[in-house]
């Protein structure tokens, strides 16, 4: 065994902490200031800094560069569909419809995006794919084999890997406007997106599948130097904006006049009505 | 690189044109399609059920499709009572208390507290762990598994769950939880996982860990033929009462009922002030 029986609990370490809130990001200063990161929020940030400059800030411990806020920003806007039709923003409307307040709406659209299947929920299976992907690149395995070897696979017989294949819809019209961006603002890319080219190309010629956004993303920010924790903390409210759309639509109407549901709309196929046992 | 503009296809999908339950059947009124007339839950008419069974029996049925046996019945009102408060020092009821005091309208104190209890330590997402590590060692000794996990490197501050739902809190052996495994493993319908529970722990006792709730939990409802998935759930339904009692506590006294901690207990580093 690694460990030793104890005699007794050592509390020391919570003692440590009891009573106190000890913090390497900052605060009010009353007085003085507000600081963050080591900057003097209302001298350095405001007005000077942008909204998502701010936010790597807060998320990272380090101020970014204005271009890669711009694309961060961009990257927002491609996750703000004012489609009520997705799972996330019709929360939004049926929250919206049940007159529910608009920052529980959001609250509720967002933490639905927390998704094993889309949003930034999809973003450590993403990471996982690409990671261990470069390091068998690295180690000479060719990408096609990368591609074949994947355990995940639908019935078909089509890898199921997270970043190259996106629900309802096959393609993904978002990665070309984000290429566009990043290069009007000089972002290179790496090796990290070289490969997820190459994924692409052989997923596309041999599945049918392509890479999606969140592939494209999770490569271009690996590129960057963010980790997963950092990707998954900043997207945290990709789909904020698209569930603001779509509640404030359903919240102007009258209420459960969105998509309402006669009974027989939903089809019951339990058991037989029986009586209740004493 | 590829940067043109992609063709982009909506995928060959068959969705469902209707939703599907087998759960909750409800009649259509003869004037209103849109209200229901009589509503049944696995084919009990909810309103009879109201009048024969207990509020356990019938969050039975709803996940598992049939009335429990009192045993089962017993097991679940038991589960219930001793998770209906998490307590006031729980970071998920701290946080329906701080957003109480701080005067968010109070319909959202529930949602705020049930969102921190989702977390992977002493939340759902632990329940639900445990569930999936019980249902993989059951056929294991208790000992033999304990020796492998305790190999595990802890971390260097901290506690250490060596699988989901035991291990130490604050540093030592939690002991209302293990009250609560006492209680429930004395009970008449305590099965396996309660059973495999209280060997695992006699191994971990003396590293100074043991059952924490999210096991506890996970244990029982196993036993209960509950899916992992509804074990997180259940979890935060079952501390859900004591969650909003806090909260409403709180949520008409005025915001210095909590402590703001002065600047001298609220340290920021140095390179953070600069």
């Amino acid at each position: 065994m690694s460990l030793q029986p104890k005699q007794g609990s050592d509390t020391s370490f919570w003692d440590h902490h009891r009573g106190r809130i000890f913090t390497r990001k900052g605060g009010l200063v009353f007085g003085k200031g507000v600081f963050c990161h080591g900057y003097d929020m209302m001298e350095k940030l405001v007005g000077k800094a942008s909204y998502f400059q701010v936010l790597v800030l807060n998320v990272t411990g380090h101020l970014p560069e204005r271009r890669l806020s711009e694309w961060l920003e961009a990257l927002f806007i491609c996750l703000s569909y004012p489609d009520a039709r997705i799972w996330c923003n019709q929360i939004g409307s049926l929250a919206g419809t049940a007159q529910a307040s608009p920052v529980a709406a959001v609250s509720g659209g967002i933490l639905a995006s927390d998704s094993r299947l889309y949003g930034p929920g999809a973003t450590l299976a993403a990471f996982s794919f690409m990671n261990e992907a470069l390091k068998q690149k690295q180690q000479g395995v060719e990408v096609q084999e990368i591609v074949k070897s994947h355990p995940n696979r639908r019935n078909d017989g089509v890898p199921v890997i997270a970043g190259y294949a996106r629900p309802v819809a096959q393609g993904d019209e978002r990665i070309s406007s984000m290429v566009l961006v990043a290069e009007r603002l000089g972002l290179v890319s790496g090796e990290h997106l070289v490969l997820a080219y190459e994924l692409d190309a052989v997923l596309t010629a041999e599945y049918g599948e392509t890479m999606n956004l969140l592939g494209y993303a999770t490569a271009f920010l690996l590129d960057q130097g963010f980790t997963y924790q950092d990707v998954y903390r900043l997207l945290s409210c990709w789909v904020n904006s698209g569930v603001h759309a779509c509640y404030a639509e359903a919240a102007d109407q009258p209420p459960e006049s969105f998509f309402p549901l006669h009974c027989e709309d939903i089809d019951y196929q339990g058991k037989a009505p029986r009586p209740v046992p004493a | 690189m590829p940067d043109q503009p992609r063709q982009v296809r909506k995928r060959n999908m068959t969705f469902a044109s209707r939703t599907v339950t087998r759960i909750w059947q409800e009649t259509p009124s003869e004037k209103n399609p849109y209200l229901a007339e009589q509503c049944r839950c696995h084919g009990y008419d909810i309103l009879e059920l109201a009048q024969k069974r207990s509020f356990a029996d019938v969050l039975f049925l709803l996940f598992q499709g049939e009335l429990p046996t009192p045993e089962q019945a017993r097991m679940l009102e038991t589960l219930l009572i001793v998770l209906i408060n998490p307590g006031p020092r729980h970071p998920a009821t701290r946080a329906a208390m701080n957003a109480a005091v701080s005067k968010t309208h109070t319909q959202h104190l529930l949602p705020i507290g049930l969102s921190v209890l989702g977390g992977a330590h002493l939340g759902a997402a632990e329940v639900l762990a445990s569930m999936r590590c019980l249902a993989e060692n059951l056929k294991r000794l208790p000992a033999e598994v304990a020796r492998e996990c305790l190999f595990a490197p802890r971390p260097a501050e901290g506690d250490f769950h060596p699988i989901p739902g035991f291990g130490s809190r604050f540093g030592g052996i939690d002991p209302m939880p293990r009250q609560m495994a006492t209680l429930l493993v004395s009970l008449p319908g305590a099965g396996r996982a309660l059973a495999w529970g209280e060997g695992f722990t006699e191994a971990l006792a003396p590293y100074d860990m043991g059952w924490l709730a999210p096991g506890v939990a996970a244990a029982v409802l196993h036993d209960l033929g509950f899916s992992p998935w509804a074990g997180g759930g259940l979890f935060q339904l079952a501390c859900a009462p004591g969650i909003l009692a806090h909260g409403l506590e709180l949520a008409d006294k005025p915001i210095t009922a909590m402590p703001f901690l002065d600047e001298e207990h609220y340290v920021i580093a140095a390179e953070a002030r600069k």
